[in-house]
This record gives C-alpha cells, structure tokens and sequence, in this order.
C-alpha cells in the first residue's frame, strides 16, 4: 500500500513542480514507482491519473502538437491545486471553525473536518477570543449530502423518486440549485426538468437514493436564486383574521401580525399563503379559535368541520 | 480510533494535506498532529515516514522531503511544492457555506462586526466554489435553553421552566430535574424527572419558554418511568395520504386501507384528527369518534350564530 501512496505523491510532486507538460516517457523514466513493462507502467499511470482526480486534483493534459504527431503531457497547475482564499484574519478562522464544528456527528462532519485542517494549514491562528461563545449545531439524519453537493457542483442532474401526496410515487429529474433547512427539514430547489419550473423538495419525502447523473445540456444557476425566499413566497400572502381564546393556540400567537384584546377573546391577524395550510392550524386548536375574515377562509373551515361531522357520527 | 476504513486514497489525501498542515505548525507535538488528523499516533508516525520517501524527480536528499519527528515533535523542511492548503472540495466547501449560514445567523444581534465577517466569508467560498445561490441553514432558537439544561444535568440541580405543552395547548410552570437531552426527528429533547408529575417526562427544547435554576434537588419518589397507557385507533384515510403519514407519524407498512396504530395522548389524536380538516376519518376507539363528531359540530354552531 506505501508503495502505491508513495508513488502518487512523488507524482503530484512532479507535476505541480513543473512548469512545462511532462510526458509519459519522462514520467516513467523520472517519477519514483513506475516498474515493469511498459504496459503495467501505462496501466499503472491511468490508475493513478483516476485516482488523483477521485482526490480533486486536476491534471492538465497539453503541450502536444498533432501535426507532429507529439506525445500528450501532463501538469498540475498551482492555481488548479492550491487553496487561494485571500488574506484571512484569525476571527475568520474563529468563524470557520465554528462553521465546521456545526457538523459534529453530522453528514458532512469529515468534509468540514477536512476543510478545516486545509484553512489551518494556511498558518493563521484561530482568535477564539474574538467571537462569542455559540455552539449551533446542524442536523441532517440520512441525507445524501454527496449526490446532492456532487450534482450542484458538476452542474448535473438528480434523479430521485419523490413520495407524492397521496404517497404515488414520481419520478423526478431535477438540475438541482441549492438546499437549505427550514423548520427543522431540508430543502432542495432546483429546475424541475419535466416540468421545466422550478421545485422544492423536502428531502425526507424522497423515497430511496438520490443519483446524480450528468447533464447532457448544461444549465447554470440563476444568480439571483434565493432558496429562503423562494421558501417563504411560494404564493400570494393574504391576511386572516381570527378571534383566538384567552391564554390559548400560543402556537399561532407567535405569528400574530396584530392582535386586540377582546375580554375573554384576543383579535388577531395572521399572514398565510396556503389556506390548507391554515385550515389545518385553526382546526388543530379545536374551539380556541375561530375565523372571522376573509369569507373564503370562513367557507373552507366551515366545509372542514361539515366533512368532519359528516365522517365521525 | 480513525474512523474511515484506510484505503491508499484516502491515505494519500491525508498526506497531501499533513506536508502544509505541518509546515505552518512547525514543531508541532506529534499526539497532537495525530488528533488533529484523527488518528493513532502509530498510524502518525506511518504516515510521516512514507513521506520521508517522498520528493522530487531525482529523490537524493537534496529533492526528498526533509521530516524529523524523533523527539516527538515534528517538523518538515525541503517541501515547498506541497507545502500551500489543497484547494476545498466541492463537499468541503458546501459543509462550510452551510456551516457559516447558521453560525452567521445564531451571532448576536450586536456583533455586526462579525456577520459582516461572515457574509464575506460566504461570499469568498462560494465565489470560489462556483457555487453562486446561497446555501442557507436555519438556527434552533433554544441553543441558550440547551445551554442551561446541561448545566443543570452536570450539576444536578433542580430547573424551573414555562413549558408549552402542545396537546393540552397550556403553559405550565413546572421544576424538574434534567437527565439527559435526546434527539428524535430533528428534535431535542430533555428527558427530565418532573417535580409536578412525580415522574420522568420528556420536554421539547424548543417548547421551554423560558428556564433558570432553582434551588434544592429533586426528590424523585415517582416512578422511574411514565406508566401511560396506549390508546390503540384505526383511521380510514381518504386523501392527503402523505400529509396523514407524517401528522400520524406512520410507516409504509402501515398505509392500508384500514389504518391501526397507538396514541399516547388523547388530545393529540383528537386534535390531529380535527387538523386533518376530514381527510382522515378516526374508526376506533368509538368514544373518541363521538368525541370529534360533537366537537365539530359544536364549533359549526358557533360559526353559525356569528
């Protein structure tokens, strides 16, 4: 196994070090690790060739000429290989950390680790003093973080069968745009390709695994997306007016838009965009709350209650 | 004690990574070069000297790698071409935008200086990233409350919190004493003997209103645990049948035509009944289906008269 490591570091090595391509002939004839016949030393250097780009590294290939017929060279540029952040301050390093420790225990918990060691070894010392002593922490139970981060990076396509809402099962293809949490789940926004507008998934609706494929046409994400925005206006808002007991539905109360004491009764506003949605958070507090405008919102608790009677004597 | 099978690649990225790591650190103590990469100090000293054998073309010592860590300090001279950070991978980078969303978003409202900070930090690594629709996290708002109580689970002292009970849509003052804090479904919870009950209850940390510490301990002469009884109910449900899943908490499996589960708390089954607005209809227990018909049709009355 030493061999193997040791090969392709002095590979890397090699590479990085040169200004000019270096061919194969002077790969094998200079680089410590190539032995055997020629064909095991070219088998040998496309193995290594995958799995330096497995690792993130970029060979450059160039430097030949066809019309002589010249051989393929290889380079790793400096520019390609090395982490070129700026000028970072020991409360950024402070930040990042913090950034990584997020996912302690979580999905990504090896990639912030190791993102972590590359920001460390530019040689700026975190300044823990500078920053507050806060700990948040990100919660991401059977994510499938690498299919989902590998497909926005590439620019490539997620297939996934999504769990509908009489639970038929869809088959979506989606160029994915960004994910986010919100109330405790996460979110993936991306371009619904059959249905060419964008989506929002919840990510614990997907039924079984997430592949990303690549794209046959590129897309590009549009810059101005914004996936907590795009969360919080999925529609129109309207304004509801409900009279809500005394001293109960706290969970509504802390959207209170306004609110009016009534005696026994407080008078409250409430911002909501689906009235599903909201038909479903009023019928919850059972007689502690009731709709007063708009007639529309009225109608549909109205008919909910109906349907309830009609279905339970 | 390292937590990823070893294969030659994920070895090699470690090496790659160590010559920079070690060239700002230089000196270091190699227990801790060990922990910070997350392995065995035998795996370290491995490590480092497969890097010894490692230079450039020619490998006299003039092109090797010059490592010392005999004295169990380490340090490397003669590595420049390694010696700057890899570039982030793209999981790399997105566990640090994501990262830096939430911690921007947990600072306090009076650190602008250090959002400001963090912002440039986002926008820098997604730049970088070629990754340009933000990456947002949400905060919890109970991290001060969690703080708290495993203060209190340390120290064994006694806490007095306003907790909103959701079932019973009441807020109660109550003392209790902490054991632990479990996470179910993205959600924390304090497992905690409660001085009210006399008997262990678990608390939503996100539904503490408010806490502080109170004085004494807990006398703990209930039971060790809760002795609640399931109610066992069938539900008929006829659309909305993912949104059922989820408000019922269902498997797969348990999707047939005729649904049977177990409740803990009556008032959660009526009051998630009722939610379902009529696309779930409650079978069984026939008391409980009494119950939802009356209170439906008590609340049309209302709605009537006004």
């Amino acid at each position: 196994m030493s061999r193997k490591i040791e090969r392709l570091i002095n590979l890397t090595i090699a590479l990085l070090a040169t200004k000019r391509y270096l061919t194969k002939k002077e790969i094998f004839s200079s680089v410590d690790g190539y032995e055997g016949s020629p064909e095991t030393k070219e088998r040998m250097f496309e193995r290594d060739k995958d799995d330096l780009r497995n690792l993130g590294i970029h060979i450059e290939v160039g430097g030949f000429d066809p019309a002589f017929d010249d051989e393929a060279g290889y380079r790793i540029t400096s520019e390609n290989y090395q982490l070129d952040i700026g000028n970072i301050s020991g409360s950024d390093v402070a930040l990042l950390s913090l950034a990584a420790e997020a996912w302690r225990g979580a999905a990504l918990d090896e990639a912030a680790q190791s993102a972590l060691i590359k920001l460390k070894s530019i040689g700026v010392e975190s300044d823990l003093d500078a920053i507050p002593n806060i700990s948040p922490q990100l919660r991401t139970p059977n994510i499938d973080f690498e299919a989902i981060s590998q497909a926005i990076a590439q620019r490539g396509v997620l297939t996934f069968t999504y769990i509908g809402r009489d639970l038929e099962l869809q088959n979506r293809r989606v160029a994915p745009y960004a994910i986010s949490t919100r109330k405790g789940f996460w979110y993936l926004a991306g371009l619904d390709l059959e249905k060419n507008s964008v989506r929002t998934f919840r990510l614990d609706r997907i039924d079984g695994l997430i592949q990303a494929n690549k794209s046959s046409t590129r897309y590009e994400i549009p810059v101005d997306f914004d996936i907590v925005n795009y969360l919080e206006n999925v529609g129109e808002s309207e304004i509801a007016t409900v009279d809500v007991r005394k001293g109960k539905a706290h969970l509504l109360r802390i959207h209170a838009l306004t609110l009016v004491d009534k005696g026994e009764w407080d008078q409250m506003t409430l911002s909501y965009q689906d009235q599903s949605r909201i038909i479903e958070s009023i019928l919850w507090h059972g007689d502690d709350v009731l709709v007063v405008a708009p007639q529309e919102l009225r109608n549909g608790v109205i008919s909910a209650l109906k349907d309830l009677v009609r279905s339970h004597v | 004690m390292s937590k990823i099978p070893q294969t030659p690649l994920s070895r090699t990225s470690r090496l790659l990574d160590l010559v920079p790591y070690v060239s700002a650190h230089q000196g270091i103590e190699l227990k801790i070069l060990a922990d910070v990469f997350e392995v065995t100090s035998n795996q370290m000293v491995a490590d480092l000297t497969t890097l010894w054998m490692c230079g450039l073309p020619g490998y006299t010592p003039l092109e090797l790698m010059d490592l010392s860590f005999d004295s169990g300090y380490v340090t490397i001279h003669n590595a420049q071409t390694l010696s700057q950070p890899r570039n982030l991978t793209i999981e790399e980078s997105i566990a640090l935008l994501l990262g830096l969303d939430l911690v921007m978003q947990s600072l306090p409202d009076d650190r602008k200086d250090l959002k400001t900070m963090a912002t440039a930090l986002i926008d820098k690594l997604s730049l970088r990233a070629n990754l340009p629709s933000p990456l947002r996290a949400e905060p919890e708002n109970d991290h001060h409350i969690k703080s708290a109580i495993l203060v209190a689970i340390s120290s064994k002292k006694l806490m007095k919190i306003k907790y909103h009970s959701l079932y019973s849509d009441e807020i109660t003052t109550r003392e209790i004493q902490p054991v632990e804090i479990r996470t179910e479904n993205l959600h924390d919870y304090v497992w905690a003997y409660c001085e009210k009950a006399q008997a262990f209850r678990s608390f939503r940390t996100d539904r503490i209103l408010h806490c502080e510490q109170a004085h004494g301990s807990a006398t703990l002469t209930g039971t060790t645990a809760d002795k609640v009884s399931a109610i066992p109910y069938s539900l008929k449900i006829r659309t909305n049948k993912r949104e059922a899943m989820e408000r019922f908490n269902l498997s797969k499996a348990q999707m047939s035509s005729k649904t049977t589960s177990h409740a803990y708390s009556q008032e959660w089954l009526i009051r998630s009944v009722m939610a379902s607005a009529g696309s779930s209809e409650l079978t069984e227990p026939a008391e409980i289906r009494a119950e939802i018909a009356a209170s439906a049709a008590q609340i049309l009355q209302k709605y009537g008269k006004s």
